[in-house]
């Protein structure tokens, strides 16, 4: 094992590789950045490129590009609070509030420190979990994927808000998520459903334009209606100092990394989940950290664990993906499904000849994550101080640019202005949901979950009928979620009590 | 205003949710029990928050989860000012398609909202452009089809 370790390192740096790797790199940085075009989208658009590659080359290629995505695409959250990625929405709440607060520059030094620490934790799961993990996913059957969806839901219903009422409110915004993501064809029956008889809506609701209205259309008109930078009428001089500061919060907090890293990388493993539902898990988890509910109410107002967690998840969950899809061909999110068709494009097939025949291959695709993500931190860093200056560009100049982003971005997520209008209805309804005190969290938790929710909780009652609630690991999950419940509601209560 | 934002969206949820309910007993039972599961629920919480919030006390409606926004005078009038941009620009697409509407929309935005010089409008409007067709046509090859203007005119 140690020996194709080292194998796979040395195929790794080998001088067409790392040419390779650093195209990728270079491709994956700016696709994290625009809002809109995705990992997954621009993996399916090079994936012709890599038939004269070699297998190492074409992995280094391929996961150097998607391995930096989720990185840069906190870059665009914290700064603009426009998510880069579908997986880097939870990065706002806490990392744009921070950049309003003139804190833009330890915002990015957090999660770009959290991002590589994730990265790093992504990949040591891959490198040690193959031969453990497979008695791990059989254990999950539908049943048990669907109560993770609910639990995850719980979960981030009950701490985006506070008190009896901010539950509620937390559990219909969800709730009205996964309401949405019923829109389009079912995937059972074939009715198509709540499509108003537009063939645009049959293929449902799409994630990044709807992601891009809740979280980015709120920020704009907040910023016009300002008429200041970012980061407000703060001093000049202030708001790169604390990158390095941010290196240290991850490192102050490193257990709360690792944790969330260990849930990005759980929730990357178990197939179907991904990336969206790692970050708001993670997040949820950075919320409960909280020890106090007083310390609770900062998260959302600019909290350096609230941009920690996600960052974590986000790039822990590549290493975790690409166990099942390595070990069983049975990807993990769509970015894999994609990758598996490179697997067969260049003649390789996932399964037990992985982890014998090829597995220095496998071991290269480990030390490609860890590369691409250290030279993507690095050189992140050495920018840092620009980056962060764009917080204190003129609105003027600002707005115009990012809307010109936002539209594109959601324009190319299916290359239809149905995708547009979309964003702009959900733009309104976010700005109503942040007027009324409604969060966004859990919504946009709900809509991630909704098909993925659907699928299981259909095949859990077609083949079990009521008997699914019943499975051990179903019980403990239901357990848990009510835990996950009435848990703030008791710490509030005896909070109240000692008050 | 929090109130009348937390009643209009619990009313327009029940609105939803109730439409939802009736539209999913017409289909079959595979396509009908998510929208159901989820459905029902969604209309009772939306309820329960109507009432909550028609009979309850009085709330800020801020949530300390979520962005502040600003209550400064003048604020309602350049939000308004705010849509009116982006629906304009949202035309500007649809009518004019992506390569007209983008240097258009930044021009003018610059220079009429923004109250920018001539040279920074330009500069930018040029250097955000050139991004785009960088980016988007000569690199990606991604289409950005002509507005419906010019399918109007026989144009395109």
């Amino acid at each position: 094992m140690t020996e194709a370790l080292f194998e796979g390192l040395v195929l790794v740096l080998q001088w067409k590789a790392l040419a390779f790797m650093m195209l990728g790199v270079l491709l994956g940085f700016w696709v994290g950045l625009l809002p809109g075009l995705g990992g997954a989208t621009t993996l399916a658009l090079m994936l012709p490129f890599i038939y004269t590659m070699q297998p190492v080359e074409a992995f280094a290629f391929l996961l150097g590009m998607h391995a930096v995505t989720a990185t840069t695409g906190d870059i665009t959250s914290v700064l603009f609070g426009v998510p880069g990625e579908a997986a880097s929405a939870a990065t706002i709440l806490d990392g744009h509030a921070m950049a309003k607060k003139g804190e833009a520059g330890r915002a990015l030094g957090a999660a770009l420190a959290a991002s590589l620490v994730g990265a790093l934790v992504g990949a040591v799961a891959l490198a040690l979990a193959v031969p453990v993990v497979r008695p791990l996913v059989l254990t999950f059957g539908s049943p048990e994927l669907f109560m993770l969806a609910i639990v995850g839901l719980a979960f981030i219903a009950s701490l985006s808000s506070h008190g009896g009422r901010g539950m509620l409110r937390g559990f219909l915004a969800g709730a009205l998520g996964l309401f949405f993501a019923t829109v389009g064809q079912d995937p059972q029956a074939g009715v198509p459903r709540f499509t108003l008889d537009l063939l645009y809506l049959w293929q449902g609701l799409d994630l990044v334009p709807v992601l891009v209205g809740i979280f980015a259309i709120p920020e704009i008109i907040e910023l016009v209606a300002r008429g200041t930078s970012i980061a407000g009428r703060l001093p000049a001089g202030r708001l790169s100092r604390g990158a390095f500061e941010g290196v240290k919060d991850t490192f102050r907090h490193f257990w709360l990394t690792v944790r969330c890293s260990l849930i990005g990388t759980f929730i990357g493993i178990m197939p179907g989940l991904g990336g969206s539902v790692a970050q708001w898990m993670a997040y949820g988890h950075a919320a409960q950290s909280a020890r106090t509910a007083e310390e609770r109410k900062g998260f959302g107002a600019g909290d350096v664990r609230g941009v920690i967690g996600p960052g974590a998840a986000n790039n822990s969950k590549e290493g975790g993906s690409l166990i099942p899809t390595i070990a069983f061909g049975v990807p993990g999110s769509t970015a894999m499904a994609i990758l598996l068709g490179g697997f067969v494009l260049l003649g390789l097939v996932p399964g037990p000849d992985m982890l014998s025949k090829h597995l220095s291959v496998t071991y290269s695709m480990v030390w490609t994550i860890v590369i691409a993500n250290v030279v993507t931190v690095l050189v992140c860093f050495a920018f840092l101080d620009q980056l962060a200056k764009l917080t204190t560009v003129r609105a003027g100049i600002l707005i115009p640019i990012i809307l010109v982003l936002v539209f594109i971005g959601s324009y190319t997520s299916n290359n239809h202005y149905g995708d547009i209008l979309v964003t702009l209805v959900f733009g309104a309804i976010g700005y109503l949901m942040v007027l009324a005190g409604w969060p966004r969290a859990p919504f946009v938790l709900g809509l991630v979950l909704g098909k993925i929710a659907e699928n299981y909780l259909y095949i859990s009652v077609a083949r079990y009928e009521a008997a699914w609630l019943t499975r051990p690991v179903v019980l403990v999950l239901i357990a848990v979620a009510v835990v996950v419940i009435i848990y703030p509601l008791f710490q509030a209560r005896r909070k109240s009590a000692h008050a | 205003m929090p109130k009348a934002a937390s009643l209009t969206l619990s009313v327009g949820v029940m609105l939803l949710a109730g439409y939802g309910i009736f539209a999913a007993t017409g289909w079959p039972w595979k396509a009908a029990l998510f929208p159901l599961a989820i459905g029902i629920p969604l209309f009772c919480l939306a309820a329960v928050e109507a009432l909550w919030t028609l009979l309850g006390r009085a709330e800020t409606g801020k949530n300390e989860m979520e962005v502040a926004l600003t209550t400064e005078a003048g604020a309602q009038r350049r939000i308004l000012v705010a849509v009116a941009w982006m629906v304009g620009f949202f035309a500007a697409v649809v009518l004019l398609g992506f390569p007209i509407a983008v240097p258009l929309f930044l021009f003018l935005y610059l220079k009429l909202q923004g109250g920018e010089g001539w040279p920074l409008s330009i500069g930018i409007t040029l250097a955000v452009t050139a991004v785009f067709y960088g980016l988007f046509d000569a690199l990606l090859h991604l289409p950005f089809p002509a507005g419906w203007l010019f399918s109007w005119l026989g144009l395109a």
